[in-house]
Formats: C-alpha cells, structure tokens, sequence
C-alpha cells in the first residue's frame, strides 16, 4: 500500500447522498482513515441508480460504488440511547465528523457539535445542509435542482426565450463535496494553532452561488443584473451571429472558440485551420473580441465545421493552440486515449460486483499518491473490525448489540 | 486567533478564474498570500471591465477594476518582470520564506526561468510545488490548453446538460474554474499535512480535466457496467417527477419544483386545489409520472403562470413540497437568507480611491472559532514591492530603487493599459444580455444613498 498524504486523519462521516460521501471520498482516496457510520437500512446513496447491470441492490448502485471506495463501514442506529453512547465512544478517536443531518437533529439526540466537543475537543465537525444551521430557510428542504435555482446559476443559463436551465447531472451536490473537503481540511490545519477543533456550517445553496463572482461584482458596483443572453450559441437551431460555443460536427458536438493561446486568433488563420482557405476574406476586418461575425459567414463556418469529426478538429485546433473541446460522452471518456495513458482507471475487486474499472485520480500529489487501496464497503463490513479490535468491544457485546438492533 | 490558515505563507504565481480563486480564498482564511506579477503586461481583463457606478477612475484605472478586486482581494501584490536576472533571484529568496508556490504557466515556462520543481527543491527541500494545467504534465494532450469553460465539454457534464430537443448548452459561466479552485486548496493542504507529518515536500500535478470528470464518475461507471452514455436531460431528473422550471407571473420569472415521493405528490395536488387531471391514473404513482411528463409540466405550468415566484415558494414549502424559485442575481444579492450566511461580504475600499463600499462573494461555509474575512482590497500593481522585497526578503532601499530603475519592477503598467470601456446598459438591455440596470442598488445592499 501507498502511502496517502492525509495518512493519520481519521473522519468519521454521518453522511448520505453524494455530496457529504463525496468529501469523505475525497479523504480516504488520500490516504485518510474514513469510517462510515451507516443506519441500519443503510446508506440512502444505496439506493441510488445507475446498477450494475441494472439490478437495484443495496451493495450494486454504480454511484455508491464510486462516491466510497477506500471507506470502512459500520452499521449504527444513533437513535438508540446505546448507539449514541457508542457514537459518542467513536467520536473520541477521531479528528473530523462529516454529517449532513437537518440542522438541530443531532444536538436533540444528544450528540451535537456542542456535546461531541465536550469528549474530544479535538473534533471538527462538517454539518453540511441546504441552507445552513442559521436563517429564514434553515429548515427548507433542498436537492440539486433547487440549490442551482435559488443559488443563481440557472438563471443564467440556457437560452433567452426558454425556461433556465440545470446541468443534466447533479453537479451542485459534487461542488458541495469539494467544499466541504476543503472547509474540513482547513479546519483540521486550524487545530495546529488554535489547540481545538471547532464547528463547520455549510450551506449547499451558498455554494452554487459561490460558483458567479460577476454576480456579485456586477450588481454592487453597476447595478447590472445580468439574464440568458440571446441566441450565444452558434449551434442552437436558430443560428447565432455569434460564432463560439458548442458546434454540431459530422459524429458530435465541439467547442469551438476564436481564442488561440491567451490571445483572439484570427479569422484567416481560422479557416485555414478548418482547411478552408477559400472562405477568405480580405476585405472582412479582423476579428476582435467578441468575436462577432456576420450571419453568412457564421453559416459557413457551420457548415465547413460539418465536415470534420469532432476528435479530428480537436486534435488539430488544439495542437495549433487553439483552445477548443469535444463534447464527450461516457463511452468517449472510458476508452480516452489520455485518461488511461494518465492512469485515471484502476481495477477494484469488489465482493459482490466483481471486477470492475473504477475512475479515480483527481490532482497527481507525486510524493504522496491517489490510490486506490480498498473496495468499496458492503454495509457493515468492518462492523467486527473496528468495533471489537479497534475498540475493544467483546464479540459476545457485539451480537447482543445486533440483536437489540443498535449495529 | 485569526483565520483557519493563519501562519501559512503561499506565492500565487497564477492567472485567470481558477487558480485565483484558490488563492484568495487561502488568504481570506488567514494565509499570507503574495501575488506575483509584472507591471510589463497589461492587467486588463480583455475588455471587460467593472468600474466603480459605471463611471471612468480618476487615476489609477489599473487598479480599479471591480472584477480584479473580487479575484484578487486578501493578497499581497508585487511586480516581477523576470527578463531582470536579479528578479529570478528575489523570486528564489521568496520561495526561500515560503510554504507553497502555485503556478499555472504554460508547461515549461517556470522550467526555462530556471525556477521549475527540480531547481527550488535545491533551495527548498519541503516546498509544495502547485502546477495547475487543462490535461495535467503527462499524457497525449498534455499540451493543449485548457480553460474552465470548455471543460464541462471535455469532461462529460455536457453530455447530460442541454434541451433535449436542441442539443448540449454549458450552465452557468466556466463551470470548472472554480471547482478547480477548490480542490487546489484541498489538495495544497493534503500535501501541507504529509509534509508536517514526514517532512517531505512535493510537486502536485494537477488537471483540471480530471478534476471535472471525477464529478461524473457514477456515468462512466454507467458506461463500464452497462454499456449506457447519457442523454440530455432538459431540467428532468432519472427518477423524480414532476422536476424542472415552472413558468411565473410577471417578466421571465420561474420556480424550480422536485417531487421524489407520494407524500409530496398528495401535497402538490392539494396546493393545486385537488385538479381533476391531478387525480388521472397516468399521474398516479413516481413510475407513471415520469414517464408522462410532458404532459404532467404543461399542466403545472398553466397552475403555476398565475403565482408571483417568490410567494409560491413559501406556499408549496408550506405545503410539503420541495421547491425553490429561480432567483436572478438582484434576488439572490437581496435574499433574506443571504444576510445571515457568509456567502456575500462587503469591502470598504480606501476614501482615496473613490470606489466606496461594494459587495463580493465570501464563503459558502463559515467556521465557529477561526473567522475567514476579505483581509484586504485587490493589491495595487506593485502596491507591496517595498514590504515584500524589503521587509520579507531583507533588500535595502537602495537595491530595489535600483529594480525600479532597471525595470525589474514597477508600479506602473508599461507600455500604459488603455482604461477599459464604459458598459452601455440601455443597449445591453436591449439586446438582452442584461434584464435590467437597477439605480437604487446601493440603497438596497446597504452600501450607500
């Protein structure tokens, strides 16, 4: 086993869905020590399509499998009055809770920030909510749709004329988890000076509006609120004479921009790029930014795009400075060239799915590697390990905790 | 005590949207940030400009665009134009002092300044070398530029994001710059910690690619178990319905609605007044409404035309429904919830500079014992070259006149940057880029008459 650089951090996450697994994720993939502390039912992320193989079962959602690989998990009811003593027993051993419970739950169980603080001081706790612990809408529910809705970004995005759009994937929840990761992280570094742990209150609304800085900027210094702006993309079917975005090409989508290294390349060079020389134009000034064109030309360029495959035009854009993109799809991206020469996939063996290629590696730490060391957990797995050899619990205990439903 | 990374000590050698991001946020959470740059290129944002009240700086243009003090705040500022060898050298002797360095220069370029990984680790054994790029240091694409934009592209997101009947769209501007952002500082203090635990530093090759993959990690898995890609997904969810964007009344205002179960389904329905339609087998359980909702929005939509956005939220929350309304950036600024959070923060800028008190982005999250705050403006172009090369690297006054002199630094851009345009907001209305330009915003922020 390689050695993670967060080696030695132990977090406990009481956690569910995606975005508090997928902070945990991201301290175990380095090398932490993450425990899941599951209900007895299990994880709801469990439940979560895509299967393997289409075939809902608690220890098969594809999403589950990936947002917990390198975990441990312990079953734990802590409505029990025996699983908050047990919880409170854990949280001595551990630097960091990750929970995403409604604000108040866990203090009227007795096992709050404030009273977990009291038997570890050392303890930082994540509480990761819709609208944080404070406010109007502390206790409004929240999901991916409505955090990009009231944080702003849809608003925004998709088209002038039509109903605002959200990335077709929960992206907001993702974004949730990289923050809370580094909030936590913070937080931990913290102690070195402040000698204690301390509280952490995120809101999952505040960070999809953390996402727009113009927003911001642009209304307390001007007053300008900005909307959906018309007709941006030069592939939409009503045209555009705004020619950057996404472009249909013969077997997909790219992206296609005018900028060529940090600065706006030229028409001429443009279509020279797409091998279309004849599509000159002397007498057509130089394109500045924006880079607006007129709607012929726009329709050209269209069209000669059409010819081309999308990884051919990105390979030849982009190896000339372009900056371009290709609109990948999974399949694209399983079999990429790039991501597997970067050793993105490793195999993980998993009890009940088999074998299976698992997508990984975020940012390379070259002294302290990515790995992954450990499958994802079945529910409950680790139940013996850490209740009876990490925490000195007698085995007989432990079936009698079984049985009175508290594991 | 002071903020969470009080004590840390971070050289921001970046540009753009993502890395800055990472770098102010360290510095709003205590750390001392140092941005390098060189007053030799201009430090305009290609034309896009935000003065204070929309109106031309009396002096100082360069130092008073809105949009670089939001991605600037909390940093110290100096000026290094490294064709000045004795640059090179105060850039070493800052590393000397450091923790971490952040860089995301084309590939190469540091190597060639002779201040690459493998050169500071000479004069720095433990430093944590942060190299930011699009496809990271290895790999078929290593060369291609990258920028956040493009990424949701690249990375798969788009694959699911877009009208069904259209073809894919971004969301929102540059996805993954700040997300990338983000993670950076998760990962600078991932390797902060092996290093106070071991010793050791690292360099840390980051791609902002596989930073936006790894959020769809579940879809590739989908591929690998299934053989399935995605589709465009319009505002709909693969297993809850109704979901999407309800129309309002008044101009483009809309409310976002999720129903996952039968509780919150009997509840919308009574919200609506128990419609007949409502009660249609075809809208009888989660299986049949999703697969009939084309139909079940447009009947939703024809409820919810005639409800002011804001006000039906409170009614359908009250109700049991999940809801939420899409705020434009005026609402989201003014919403009651905001003032209680630490997502947005004001900054008084200097009297000096004429730019009064203005509204920035803070936190999504706030910490019970370590405040993070903006410490301090964007810096002024050079604004600590005396501090930094001075008190921090023990230069004499003599030896950094004479940087000046030489033109090693400066506080002046050369050749001079032209002052960015004035935005034109009546025709920016017009053409629809903007739903409005408000006059009373300063009154409603609280920041002015």
């Amino acid at each position: 086993m390689s050695k993670g650089a967060l080696e030695g951090f132990r977090i406990l996450e009481l956690s569910t869905g995606v975005a508090g697994p997928f902070a945990g994720k991201l301290f175990a993939d380095y090398g932490a020590d993450v425990v899941k502390v599951e209900p007895l039912s299990g994880d709801e992320g469990r439940k979560l399509p895509p299967f393997f193989k289409d075939h809902p079962h608690p220890e098969k959602s594809l999403s589950f499998l990936y947002l917990n690989t390198n975990k441990r998990s312990i079953t734990l009811d802590v409505k029990t009055a025996q699983g908050r003593q047990m919880l409170g027993y854990l949280a001595q051993k551990f630097d960091a809770i990750i929970e995403s419970y409604p604000p108040d739950y866990l203090d009227t169980l007795g096992i709050g920030y404030n009273l977990l603080s009291q038997i570890n001081p050392n303890l930082v706790m994540t509480s990761i909510t819709p609208y944080g612990q404070k406010g109007p809408y502390r206790k409004y529910p929240g999901d991916d749709i409505i955090y990009e809705a009231m944080g702003g970004i849809m608003y925004i995005s998709g088209a002038h004329d039509r109903e605002p759009l959200k990335h077709g994937h929960p992206q907001s929840l993702y974004i949730g988890g990289i923050t809370a990761a580094y909030a936590t992280s913070s937080a931990l570094f913290s102690r070195i000076s402040l000698g204690k742990g301390q509280h952490i209150d995120l809101s999952l609304r505040d960070v999809s509006a953390a996402h727009h800085h113009a927003t911001p900027t642009r209304y307390s210094f001007v007053g300008a609120v900005e909307r959906r702006a018309p007709k941006v993309e030069a592939g939409s079917p009503k045209g555009g004479a705004h020619f950057e975005g996404i472009v249909p090409v013969k077997d997909g989508y790219i992206g296609a921009t005018f900028q060529r290294g940090i600065q706006r390349g030229s028409y001429s060079d443009y279509v020279e790029l797409l091998n279309r020389p004849d599509l000159d134009d002397p007498g057509f000034p130089p394109i500045e930014f924006p880079a607006r064109i007129p709607n012929d030309k726009d329709e050209l360029l269209l069209m000669a795009l059409k010819e081309w495959t999308k990884y051919d035009y990105f390979n030849k854009a982009a190896s000339e400075s372009w900056v371009a993109a290709v609109v990948q799809t999974s399949e694209d991206l399983v079999h990429g060239e790039h991501l597997n020469e970067r050793g993105f996939f490793s195999e993980m063996e998993h009890p009940v799915v088999g074998k299976i290629k698992m997508p990984g590696e975020i940012s390379r730490l070259t002294g302290s590697p990515w790995a992954l060391n450990r499958a994802t957990p079945l529910l409950g797995q680790h139940n013996k390990e850490i209740y009876c050899d990490e925490f000195g619990i007698g085995e007989e205990e432990l079936v009698q905790l079984r049985r009175q439903g508290v594991i | 005590m002071d903020g969470p990374l009080s004590g840390l000590r971070v050289i921001d050698s970046t540009t753009v949207l993502a890395m800055p991001t990472a770098m102010y946020l360290m510095g709003d959470m205590g750390a001392e940030v140092v941005k390098v740059e060189t007053h030799t290129r201009g430090r305009g944002g290609g034309g896009g400009v935000t003065y204070a009240d929309n109106i031309p700086p009396k002096d100082s243009h360069w130092n008073r665009d809105g949009s670089f003090h939001a991605l600037h705040r909390s940093k110290l500022g100096i000026t290094l134009n490294y064709k000045v060898p004795e640059t090179v050298e105060a850039f070493k002797d800052l590393v000397r002092v450091s923790d971490v360095l952040a860089e995301n220069n084309r590939p190469g370029t540091m190597d060639r300044l002779g201040l690459g990984y493998e050169e500071l680790k000479k004069i720095k054994p433990d430093l944590i070398y942060f190299s930011f790029s699009g496809f990271g240091y290895s790999g078929p694409w290593k060369n291609y530029q990258g920028i956040g934009r493009m990424f949701e592209l690249t990375s798969g997101v788009s694959q699911f994001t877009g009208y069904p009947d259209e073809g894919p769209r971004r969301v929102g501007s540059a996805w993954f710059d700040p997300p990338n952002g983000w993670m950076a500082v998760f990962a600078i203090l991932a390797a902060i910690h092996h290093r106070n635990q071991t010793g050791e530093g690292q360099w840390i090759d980051h791609s902002m690619y596989q930073m936006g993959v790894s959020t769809v990690g579940d879809a590739l898995l989908d591929y690998i178990a299934n053989g399935r890609n995605g589709n465009l997904m319009g505002n709909r969810h693969t297993s809850k319905a109704p979901h999407g964007a309800y129309k309002c009344s008044g101009d483009d205002n809309w409310i976002a609605i999720s129903v996952e179960s039968d509780n919150q389904w009997d509840a919308l329905k009574k919200v609506m007044g128990d419609p007949e339609w409502a009660s249609e087998d075809k809208f009888g359980d989660v299986i049949t409404r999703w697969h009939n909702q084309d139909e079940l929005d447009s009947h939703i939509n024809k409820w919810t035309k005639d409800f002011e956005h804001l006000n039906l939220m409170e009614k359908l929350i009250e109700a049991g429904v999940p809801s939420g309304a899409i705020l434009n950036p005026k609402e989201v600024l003014n919403d009651p919830s905001m003032k209680e959070s630490s997502i947005f923060e004001k900054l008084e800028f200097p009297a000096e500079t004429g730019m009064g008190t203005r509204v920035f982005l803070g936190r999504p999250w706030s910490m019970s014992d370590t405040p993070s705050h903006i410490r301090r403006p964007g810096p002024d172009l050079g604004g600590d070259n005396e501090y930094v090369l001075g008190n921090l690297l023990g230069r004499t006054e003599t030896q950094i006149n004479e940087l000046y002199e030489l033109g090693g630094i400066g506080k002046k851009p050369e050749p001079m940057d032209k002052p960015g345009t004035i935005q034109d907001f009546a025709r920016e209305v017009e053409q629809g880029t903007l739903r409005s330009y408000d006059t009373e915003y300063k009154k409603l922020l609280g920041i002015g008459p």
